[in-house]
């Protein structure tokens, strides 16, 4: 048994999952979370996350791996005997109960005096401001109330590291927005550890001080919100955190320290960061859509081609136009002073700098999957 | 949870099964296989299928067999069409809760007095002086009362009462619990009203009308009572073994009761095929 | 209650088979006043004999009234214990077996269908191996006997009803109670069980109903008076049949009309609550 790192709020160690003899929801994940961090895991839907969570609950079983919660082994330790708090996806407020003895629950579960057990709830209810709720049904409750219960119960508790399963994921635009801010205040406020799973990249830049994109099981890269955008490890990870566009290449040649690739829709160039010979490699090219720009100012560009303009999204401050040519279609992120003077169908030029493309050879973490597969999706 | 209490909470269950069902189960398989038993040390003699052979071989079990397993049936077929109309239209065409509740309660009070009670409570109605003989009598429809009581009819009668239910109740929870909007869902896909009822309602009801079909037919096969009191003389399998475990011939007795056994399972196994009952009541 | 007329065919349905249904304990409530011996029309005459008279000395059998019939009251009382000891056992062993058998846990398709074997086994067989059984192990029939063996047959069918009736939210409210330091001694009490005592509550009634009611297998396994079931059967086979038993039919009725009555009656308090 290997040392285990002390100051760590989580370590996770070659967890594997099995889901009867078939699925594989955990393949060997490792990962380790540091005290007070805001962690975030990023992965599609059926990537595992939840598994994930319940497993460092202590609701679910694993078939193999280790896992310290605050240094001890959580092997054979029951949920109740952890030092954590789980928030599920669909809030689980007891029914049977009204708000207050839902909050009440955790701390009548300790075993703490009535008078401490008060002054924490309404504590609760103020924070997640919720005050006078105590004695609602849940019933009567909106979704929304319904989850500031749940996490309310789970903050009263006070515990070291906080799970959130999904829990921004059912709500909308403007209520997401809202709840980010909120977490990232409580984040502040309480200084315990957050673990939060989304699908939603939005959340997982904004929100996290660190990290992890899963992918059916394993996990594609970990690091800071800065480090997984810009510099992305696997074609997964680049496509799955932030809007990227990746054309599939090969490397041509290398001409000090830019790397010439063809691709089908022109050759082009790239800074390479690392130090190994690409050259010959069967990679992505890839291109973020703000880094693209379009007619007059793609002239100073070194990499260029004329694209038509086939559709559009307006994003308000920005309109993400899609221009097109052969069977590759590129999303540029344009300025909506300039998005305004373009007309469909025509032929732009557009173009971008080699150090702001990247190269990324992985397809993904899995083996066994081409370069292709995982850019359009398989 | 600690996996030891999983298996702690079973036990109860396990001990019932493994004493009062299992073993039992298993002492008429042997027995069935003996050739004598003697009552006072109960010691078992001999290893044989001579029970089976002379079971086989013997002129009515044909007409015994046939009569048990076609009854059982007709009287499943019999309580099925009676009560899945019931059912539907209890869960369906009632708008009222507490009403459904009150219909339920009123099925179940029958139940409640004592069987023997219940069957002869028959005989002012369908016997020679009852109220239908005389009823058909002084319409001038019949001359003579019909034999209604002691005989098949009054059979099937009497069961429908006793088991409707238990073919009911599985079929009607069934269809209450069909969520309205697959209904709605299948409406809006142009579906016509009896397509709907047959693809969404009906097979949705399935379990429930399996459920139904097990309890009706493996009650009526192993009720030897009912046929015996009312049905002329009919000669089932139930009846045998009764009437051979009365005159104390144990193996005989209990090899026929296997053979019964047998025939509920292999029911059970074809019904099974219909509807994957596990799958229902809890994911694999 | 409103009689709302829509459907109304569907209504006629209904009330047409409750009406058959109900139509012998109609006729018995309305013979055990005939005057008359006979368990049939015509009425000779009106009159409280078979349930109050006082038996007259060279009376047996089905002629003594109900109320001065020790051996059935007897038989009833047993019935009662009986029938009520299998409720509680089936309500316990339906709850406990059904809460865990939701877990993946190995073996637990073999549990099943063992379980579910007990409402196949015809009661012939079942009542006939439990006493050949018996006599095999050297054990004496006793008051427990037909209770487990009604348990046996109730357990299946109570049980694929609770697992029925199981919401997978049951599950998520269980983990999110053990994540707030609930152990599952505490879980059980303060989340499952009042999520489930409804359907808790039913399968002691089932167990209790199938129990009452349960003829073959428990005639098997009786000693002694035996239970009411197998009293009156007895009764049946051995004395004329009379109007006596009408009388005793119509005091089940009342007793289980009123039982049920009530019944209904918290039952609608409880959803009112709620």
């Amino acid at each position: 048994m290997g040392g285990i790192p002390l100051g760590k709020a989580i370590v996770v160690k070659n967890m594997v999952k099995w889901y009867g003899k078939e699925v594989l929801a955990l393949n060997k994940i490792s990962f380790e979370v540091d005290e007070g961090e805001f962690f975030v895991v990023i992965g599609p839907s059926g990537c595992g996350k939840s598994t994930l969570m319940r497993i460092l609950a202590g609701i679910l079983d694993y078939n193999s791996g280790e896992l310290y919660i605050q240094g001890q082994n959580m092997k054979d330790v029951p949920p109740h005997k952890r030092d954590l708090s789980l928030m599920l996806e669909t809030y689980a407020v007891f029914p049977h109960m009204n708000v207050f003895y839902n909050i009440a629950f955790g701390l009548r579960m300790m075993r703490k005096d009535k008078e401490y057990i008060k002054r924490k709830v309404k504590e609760a209810l103020e924070l997640v401001e919720m005050s006078g709720f105590e004695n609602r049904s849940p019933l009567e409750l909106s979704g929304g109330q319904r989850q500031r219960v749940a996490l309310a119960r789970s903050l009263v508790i006070e515990p070291s590291v906080l799970l959130l399963d999904e829990p921004i994921s059912h709500v909308d635009y403007m209520l997401q927005r809202k709840l980010m801010e909120d977490f990232k205040i409580l984040h502040k406020k309480l200084g315990i550890t957050f673990i939060l799973t989304t699908h939603m990249q939005e959340h997982a830049l904004t929100l996290a001080d660190r990290m992890v994109v899963m992918n059916t099981g394993v996990i594609e890269q970990i690091g800071t919100p800065d480090e997984v955008y810009r510099t992305p490890k696997t074609v997964f990870a680049a496509r799955f955190v932030g809007d990227i566009n990746l054309v599939p290449g090969e490397v041509v040649s290398k001409e000090e320290k830019e790397y010439i690739v063809k691709t089908d829709v022109g050759e082009f160039r790239s800074l390479s960061l690392n130090e190994d010979d690409l050259v010959g490699k069967k990679l992505a090219y890839a291109i973020r859509p703000e880094f693209i720009k379009v007619d007059n100012d793609a002239k100073a560009c070194e990499n260029k081609l004329k694209g038509k303009l086939v559709r559009y999204y307006f994003f308000g401050n920005y309109v993400e136009c899609v221009f097109a040519k052969d069977n590759v279609e590129l999303k540029v992120a344009v300025p909506a002073e300039q998005a305004i003077k373009l007309r469909f169908d025509r032929k732009y030029l557009i173009g971008w700098r080699s150090d702001e493309s990247m190269l990324i050879e992985k397809p993904s973490v899995i083996e066994g999957l081409n370069i292709e597969d995982v850019i359009y999706g398989k | 949870m600690a996996k030891y209490t999983n298996y702690l909470m079973l036990l109860p269950g396990l001990i019932l099964c493994v004493f009062f069902l299992i073993i039992p189960t298993a002492i008429i398989l042997r027995i069935g296989f003996s050739e004598s038993v003697s009552t006072a040390e109960f010691e078992i003699h001999g290893l044989t299928i001579e029970n089976y052979v002379k079971f086989f071989t013997a002129p009515q079990t044909l007409k015994i067999l046939a009569n048990t397993f076609g009854t059982a049936l007709l009287s499943c077929l019999i309580c099925f069409i009676v009560a899945y109309p019931f059912a539907y239209f209890l869960t369906f065409h009632v708008e009222n809760e507490k009403l459904k509740a009150y219909v339920i309660s009123l099925l179940m009070v029958p139940f409640l007095i004592d069987w023997s009670i219940r069957t002869i409570a028959w005989i002012p109605i369908l016997g020679d002086k009852g109220i239908v003989n005389s009823a058909l009598m002084s319409l001038g429809v019949i001359e003579n009362p019909l034999n209604l009581l002691f005989s098949q009819t009054g059979l099937h009668i009497i069961w429908l009462q006793t088991y409707i239910l238990f073919m009911e109740f599985p079929i009607y929870l069934a269809l209450s619990r069909i969520d309205p909007e697959l209904i709605q869902a299948a409406k809006v896909l142009k579906a016509p009203p009896h397509r709907v009822f047959y693809e969404i309602t009906f097979k949705l009801s399935l379990p429930g009308v399996i459920c139904g079909w097990i309890f009706v037919f493996v009650s009526t096969l192993g009720d030897y009572l009912t046929p015996g009191l009312w049905a002329g003389g009919l000669q089932t399998l139930g009846l045998s073994i009764s009437t051979y475990f009365g005159k104390n011939v144990w193996p005989y007795a209990c090899a026929l009761s296997t053979i019964m056994v047998v025939i509920a399972l292999v029911a059970l196994y074809i019904l099974l095929k219909i509807v994957d009952i596990k799958k229902l009541i809890y994911e694999s | 209650m409103k009689l709302n007329v829509k459907h109304l065919p569907s209504k006629i349905y209904i009330a047409i088979v409750i009406v058959i249904i109900y139509l012998p304990i109609i006729m018995l409530v309305l013979l055990s006043f005939n005057a008359s011996a006979n368990v049939t029309f015509p009425i000779t005459g009106w009159t409280l004999d078979w349930y109050i008279a006082e038996p007259e000395p060279y009376e047996y059998g089905s002629y003594i009234s109900v109320l001065y019939d020790q051996s059935f009251w007897k038989a009833l009382t047993n019935s009662v214990y009986v029938s009520v000891a299998a409720g509680l056992l089936t309500c316990f062993i339906v709850t406990m077996t059904a809460l865990t058998l939701r877990r993946r846990i190995p073996g637990r398709d073999i549990l099943f269908y063992m379980i579910l074997l007990g409402f196949i086994v015809p009661g012939i067989t079942l009542g006939l191996g439990n006493l050949l059984s018996h006599r095999l192990l050297g054990l004496h029939l006793s008051f427990w006997t037909p209770v487990m063996l009604d348990v046996v047959f109730a357990v299946p069918f109570g049980l694929v009803l609770m697992m029925a009736r199981f919401e997978a939210k049951l599950m998520e409210y269980e983990n999110t109670a053990s994540c707030l330091k609930a152990n599952p001694l505490r879980v059980f009490r303060h989340i499952t069980l009042p999520l489930i005592i409804w359907e808790v509550i039913c399968a002691g009634i089932f167990g209790f109903l199938l129990a009452w009611s349960e003829v073959i297998r428990t005639s098997f396994v009786i000693h002694g008076t035996g239970v009411l079931s197998t009293f009156i059967l007895m009764e049946l086979q051995i004395n004329p049949i009379t109007t006596k038993w009408y009388a005793a039919g119509t005091i089940l009725t009342t007793v289980s009309i009123a039982g049920l009555v009530i019944f209904a009656w918290i039952l609608s308090r409880e959803t009112a609550r709620k």
